[in-house]
């Protein structure tokens, strides 16, 4: 029997006999270091670049900071980056919801080739996302001749910037859907359909209200990576400040040009943003949670009338 | 309402779930499709809702010919064995549903509607659960709303896949005497999928026995007990009874 016996337990030891020692428990310090280990990269890694960013706006005062955001390049920039995500954003949650739909509800031929290019933007490097669109619509490509007879621009403009963005955040909203989708089944839709329902009340009634946290999670994260995006913005933009520089374009414009304040505040500017999202998501979160647990609270209601 | 079935045929890839399948059914039947798991007799009830569509072969509605038509233009009440109640409306909500989504010169009015699901949730006996939502309610519970929800709509027919398979014994039996009653109250044309004999020979006034996508036998309960049947229904029967 003795080699039975607990070694993390062993007889005369302080911890009382009956203590749970749970087969993935880990020693104490192990438990230690490795947590250690998470809350050092995560100081290093983010939150001492995110007070550096915020730090470098404000160490000439807050006079630089003013002018900064009165500048018009300066603000044209936010500007675009708004407009971008503006356009993107509601392009990429239309064709999201279309693909998640297709994918999950239909087998055709086809369906895993459509799977691996949804996924396509996230396996490439955004520069290459960029430059295939110079190669279609560029002075050079294969549409280039056409659209210059008829004067129109997308290359070094914003239609081309709109699509590169389109692009790089194409997967986001399908794929937060997807799982959640082939998860749910599709008998509901198929109960709504017996009861003579029509595919956009379904949609409305049904997939919508299931799918809904699924879809603002994506939408928020597809939301981030357009106002973030910089390299395949970078080869279809001309990077002309003042015209066809986003933030993240602006930021690096700013620095090259040694002003560092500027370049900061654009930056916090951007950081406030995807602050303002990490919020929201945070929220929905709370909000579904919120949900789930009144849900649980009224199913304690009948016994409590049986009770009584 | 008649429903006629002529040599219908299904096959996903290679394997034929329905083949060359020809009945007719009464206005007023409760028929019950009876085989083992796979004999593609779930897949012949889908066909018949329009939630599947067959490779060949024809769907008669009294007469009429419901081949081309989707599901939510046949409007068969269809009842399935997980349910499927709608998780994020309530009771009262989900009853309502296909009366609040018929075309606009249908549709009835607040008052009708309220009306009307309150007598359903009689029917069905669970008055006062209106407010609930389907997480909160037992499994019988829920079967019986999903009658209700099927019922809203004034069906012609009613189409029952497994509706008691998820249910305890004891359910079950309470389900199938109410079911029993209703269609005796209604003579609302029915059928029902089930691997549990019991319940066919219960319940159905005719069985349709079906094996490997094809019919094995047909008849009344006392019929089909006679043993008049080919091998197979033999060995189905004597296997359980």
């Amino acid at each position: 029997m003795a080699s039975f016996i607990d070694f993390r337990n062993p007889p005369g030891s302080d911890r009382r006999a009956d203590t749970v020692v749970r087969a993935t428990a880990e020693p104490r310090w192990i438990r230690r270091i490795l947590i250690g280990i998470v809350v050092f990269f995560f100081f290093l890694f983010l939150l001492l670049p995110l007070v550096v960013v915020f730090q470098g706006a404000l160490v000439k005062g807050v006079g630089v900071l003013k002018e900064a955001f009165t500048d018009q390049d300066i603000l044209h920039s936010i500007w675009m980056t708004l407009i971008v995500a503006l356009i993107t954003v509601p392009a990429n949650t239309a064709f999201g919801i279309a693909a998640a739909w297709a994918v999950t509800r239909y087998h055709f031929s086809g369906r895993q080739v459509l799977l691996a290019l949804i996924d396509l933007p996230l396996w490439v490097s955004p520069v290459i996302g960029g430059l295939i669109y110079v190669l279609l619509y560029g002075r050079r490509g294969y549409f280039g001749p056409w659209l210059q007879a008829h004067d129109i621009k997308i290359i070094f403009a914003l239609p081309g910037m709109v699509m590169a963005t389109t692009f790089v955040t194409f997967p986001f909203v399908a794929r937060s859907l997807i799982p959640l989708m082939q998860a749910q089944g599709v008998e509901e839709e198929e109960a709504a359909l017996t009861l003579g329902a029509g595919g956009f009340q379904i949609l409305r009634r049904i997939t919508l209200p299931k799918i809904k946290w699924g879809l603002f999670y994506g939408v928020i994260l597809c939301n981030a990576r357009a106002m973030g995006e910089f390299g395949a913005v970078s080869v279809v933009s001309a990077k002309i400040s003042g015209k066809t520089n986003t933030m993240p374009l602006e930021i690096e414009r700013l620095y090259n040009d040694y002003l560092f304040p500027q370049a900061f505040a654009v930056a916090s500017a951007l950081a406030i943003l995807a602050l303002i999202t990490l919020g929201l998501k945070t929220l929905a979160e709370w909000e579904n949670k919120r949900q789930f647990e009144a849900g649980q609270r009224s199913l304690l209601e009948p016994t409590i009338e049986a009770a009584r | 309402m008649s429903i006629e079935i002529k040599s219908l045929h299904k096959s996903f890839g290679a394997f034929p779930a329905v083949n060359d399948v020809t009945l007719h059914i009464e206005t007023g039947e409760m028929v019950a499709f009876l085989g083992p798991s796979g004999s593609g007799k779930t897949t012949l009830l889908r066909i018949i809702a329009g939630l599947e569509f067959a490779d060949r072969g024809e769907v008669y509605f009294h007469g009429e010919n419901v081949t081309p038509k989707s599901a939510n233009e046949r409007k068969a009440g269809f009842v399935f064995q997980s349910y499927a109640l709608f998780n994020h409306m309530t009771i009262f909500e989900n009853i309502a549903f296909g009366l609040r989504v018929a075309p606009r010169g249908k549709r009835l009015s607040r008052e009708k509607i309220l009306e009307r699901v309150n007598s359903l949730l009689e029917t069905i006996q669970l008055p006062g659960l209106a407010n609930r939502f389907p997480a909160q309610l037992s499994g019988g519970q829920r079967q019986r709303v999903a009658f209700a929800r099927a019922l809203a709509v004034e069906p012609r027919v009613l189409l029952l896949d497994e509706p008691f398979g998820a249910l305890d014994a004891k359910v079950r039996r309470e389900l199938r005497r109410w079911l029993a009653e209703f269609h005796e109250k209604t003579h609302l044309t029915s059928l029902f999928v089930t691997h549990d004999q019991e319940e066919a020979f219960e319940v159905a006034d005719r069985i349709v026995i079906i094996d490997k996508g094809a019919i094995q036998q047909i008849g009344t309960p006392d019929e089909i007990r006679s043993g008049s049947g080919n091998t197979f229904v033999k060995e189905f029967l004597a296997l359980h009874i």
